[in-house]
């Protein structure tokens, strides 16, 4: 599994709200159960429901659109990552599960099949009294099955991903086999058109629910009109999209170099040595720069960062790990490692940026680099709304504090309930040091491997699974998801 | 072989656009002229709590003594809500705030109906259909009573009051 979507799963089981899968199936069930008490017909039952999933997913995508924009644009990819539109919708791993690509003739992208063995949806349907709609009442052949409401679902997400991305491209999804309807699978196929053919299919399907008395709403057909202020993001896709992380991670420093010469060249119509030379004699600003600017990007990823300090807990917690991280970096880093980091950007400037900047450089030590970096850090951290002049020496004073000042609400129950997170709470502190510790090990294993083994060893070394770094942050990050879903409990 | 309802029971499924799915649900229902959603939506809670308790139920009796721990564990397990109870003794009323209700979470201006109807609606029948099989002369039964707030009127949280009786089962 890649990483762009090992990483899009995690945080969207993380911070979706979760229930009981049985309650989400039965609740799903009770859904279409009420849609047919109205309709009194099982085929338009099942368009309607299927109209109410598009409208709720899409609802739901206009509410966290900026996550959208790192998936990827293309339609033929929005397919591949089909399993992460199932977790998004569903919540859960998408499992034993096949995928066809079927020839279509004088169209840019064939129609994909997807085969799933085993539907959520379908689970147990027939067995408990209260499971009434009668699918043998259907007796059209293109009517969908149980699953078309959350096929409405998957449609809206992949739709919506595409116009975020400002696609030409739209996709179908059709339910085909249901196994509610006695089939042995769910299957479904996914049709890709352009704009106007999209346009016309739906227009099309208007008139059809129209003359079934089905058509409720003006629907989500109607495009939404693009934006005409493009944020960062906007602009960042265009060139950095976070499907394309493999990508990257396969390219040495030279390309990364000559990527970053592109960018300033397009981007700021500017020769990269230009560019840099605005900051000659001011290197430390610079770095300082990075980190300031670094933070407030990140930031940009819907805000994210911010609206988790406005909760005063969250912000104490990160400014105490931040102070933390600063003190250990210095302390328990060994100074190689930060020399090999300070290495790593002067070979990075080493063409990009004017000679006399690159010497002026190479005089700070590792740990001048690292201070200016943290020094910009805790300046945007600072303006993103840490108050870093309220906090104690360390987090357990913290704590200890919150109790005796009584404010902690007295209720046994509540100081329970905060009691048990705490163990999360450090676990979340202690991984995140960890995976930092080990994103600073990087520069050693490129420099290294690049005057002894050669770039594709420490290539290996980083993105191995097993045992390289890749697969240690991976396997950290999957702690820190997990620590988070318990809290959240 | 598909999944079964059992094997549901273990796994967790992200509620997002289910729970906007119901407000969806809800606008149809008006718009198709039905006007007594309160009820209906209780009634799709009732039905859940029916086909539930045949793959799970949170103990075999219960009574004034642990209607707090059993509703706890209701609300926990099955909707992953942690919430605070109050029993008023007097009106035989049972609290219960939930401040991250699984199905409220946004307050829309065209359509008048908390999503947690669903909830009062289930987790009423549940206790009930325990209560009646257990027996047990001092089991409680509740009704659902009211919606008092809920985040989709604007609230910072949903308030689901019950209606207790003691040993009247039906």
């Amino acid at each position: 599994m890649g990483a762009f979507q090992w990483l899009m799963k995690k945080i969207t089981k993380a911070f979706g709200r979760s229930t009981n899968a049985l309650f989400y199936t039965l609740l799903y069930r009770e859904v279409l159960k009420e849609i047919n008490d109205i309709t009194k017909n099982e085929e338009k039952s099942l368009i309607v429901l299927r109209e109410i999933g598009k409208k709720a997913a899409n609802e739901s995508c206009e509410r966290h659109s900026a996550v959208f924009k790192f998936m990827p644009g293309n339609p033929k990819k929005v397919l591949e990552y089909f399993e992460i539109l199932w977790v998004v919708v569903f919540g859960r791993e998408l499992e034993n599960f096949s995928y066809e690509e079927s020839p279509k003739e004088g169209s840019k992208y064939n129609d994909y099949v997807l085969k799933i063995e085993k539907c959520p949806i379908c689970a147990g349907y027939g067995q408990d009294t209260e499971d009434s709609f009668d699918f043998n009442k259907i007796k059209d052949e293109k009517a969908e099955g149980f699953a078309c409401g959350l096929c409405g679902m998957l449609e809206s997400v992949a739709n919506f991903i595409l116009k975020v991305k400002r696609s030409d491209y739209r996709i179908e999804i059709v339910e085909q086999r249901c196994i509610a309807k006695g089939d042995d699978c769910l299957q479904f196929i996914c049709k890709i058109y352009d704009y106007i053919e999209w346009k016309d299919l739906m227009n099309s399907k208007i008139k059809e629910r129209i003359s079934l008395g089905v058509y409720f709403d003006e629907g989500i057909e109607e495009e939404i009109e693009q934006e005409t202020k493009l944020d960062i993001l906007d602009k960042l896709q265009d060139v950095i999209s976070i499907d394309k992380i493999e990508e990257y991670i396969d390219e040495p420093l030279e390309s990364i170099k000559e990527r970053v010469s592109e960018i300033i060249k397009d981007k700021l119509n500017m020769e990269p040595e230009h560019f840099f030379d605005y900051f000659r004699n001011y290197e430390d600003d610079m770095i300082r720069i990075i980190g300031y600017l670094g933070t407030h990007l990140l930031n940009e990823y819907g805000g994210l960062l911010e609206k988790t300090l406005k909760n005063e807990w969250f912000a104490k917690v990160l400014g105490y790990v931040f102070k933390q991280l600063k003190e250990m970096t210095l302390l328990f880093i060994p100074l190689d490692v930060i020399r090999d980091y300070n290495q790593l950007l002067v070979n990075f400037l080493d063409g990009l940026a004017p000679e006399e900047m690159v010497e002026n450089i190479k005089q700070f030590t590792g740990k001048d680099t690292i201070n200016y970096l943290f020094e910009g850090i805790q300046m945007a951290l600072e303006n993103l709304g840490i108050d870093f002049t309220e906090l104690r020496d360390n987090i357990w004073e913290e704590l200890k504090a919150e109790r005796e000042n009584g404010l902690i609400p007295s209720e046994a129950s509540t100081i329970e309930r905060t009691r048990e997170r705490i163990p999360q709470f450090i676990n979340i502190i202690q991984e995140i040091l960890m995976v930092i510790n080990d994103i600073l090990t990087l520069p050693i294993r490129v420099l290294i491997s690049e005057s002894h083994y050669g770039i594709k060893t420490a290539i290996n070394s980083v993105v191995s699974e097993e045992e390289g770094l890749y697969g240690s942050i991976k396997g950290r990050f999957d702690n820190i998801f997990d620590q988070i879903q318990e809290i959240r409990k | 072989m598909n999944y079964s309802r059992n094997e549901l029971i273990q796994t967790e499924a992200t509620m997002n656009q289910m729970r906007n799915s119901i407000y969806g649900l809800a606008r149809f229902m008006e718009k198709s002229g039905i006007s007594n959603l309160t009820t209906k939506l209780r009634q799709m809670g009732q039905n859940i709590a029916r086909t539930y308790i045949n793959y799970w139920k949170p103990t075999n009796s219960i009574s004034v003594s642990n209607i707090k721990d059993v509703l706890t564990t209701t609300y926990q397990l099955i909707l992953n809500s942690s919430v605070s109870i109050e029993i008023n003794d007097v009106d035989n009323l049972i609290s219960v705030q939930d401040y991250k209700c699984a199905l409220c979470k946004y307050h829309y201006n065209d359509i008048e109906i908390a999503g947690c109807e669903i909830i009062i609606g289930m987790i009423s029948e549940l206790i009930s259909i325990i209560s009646k099989s257990s027996n047990n002369s001092e089991a409680i039964f509740l009704e659902p009573f009211e919606v008092k707030d809920s985040r989709a009127y604007g609230n910072k949280s949903c308030i689901h009051l019950y209606k207790f009786k003691i040993g009247k089962g039906d």
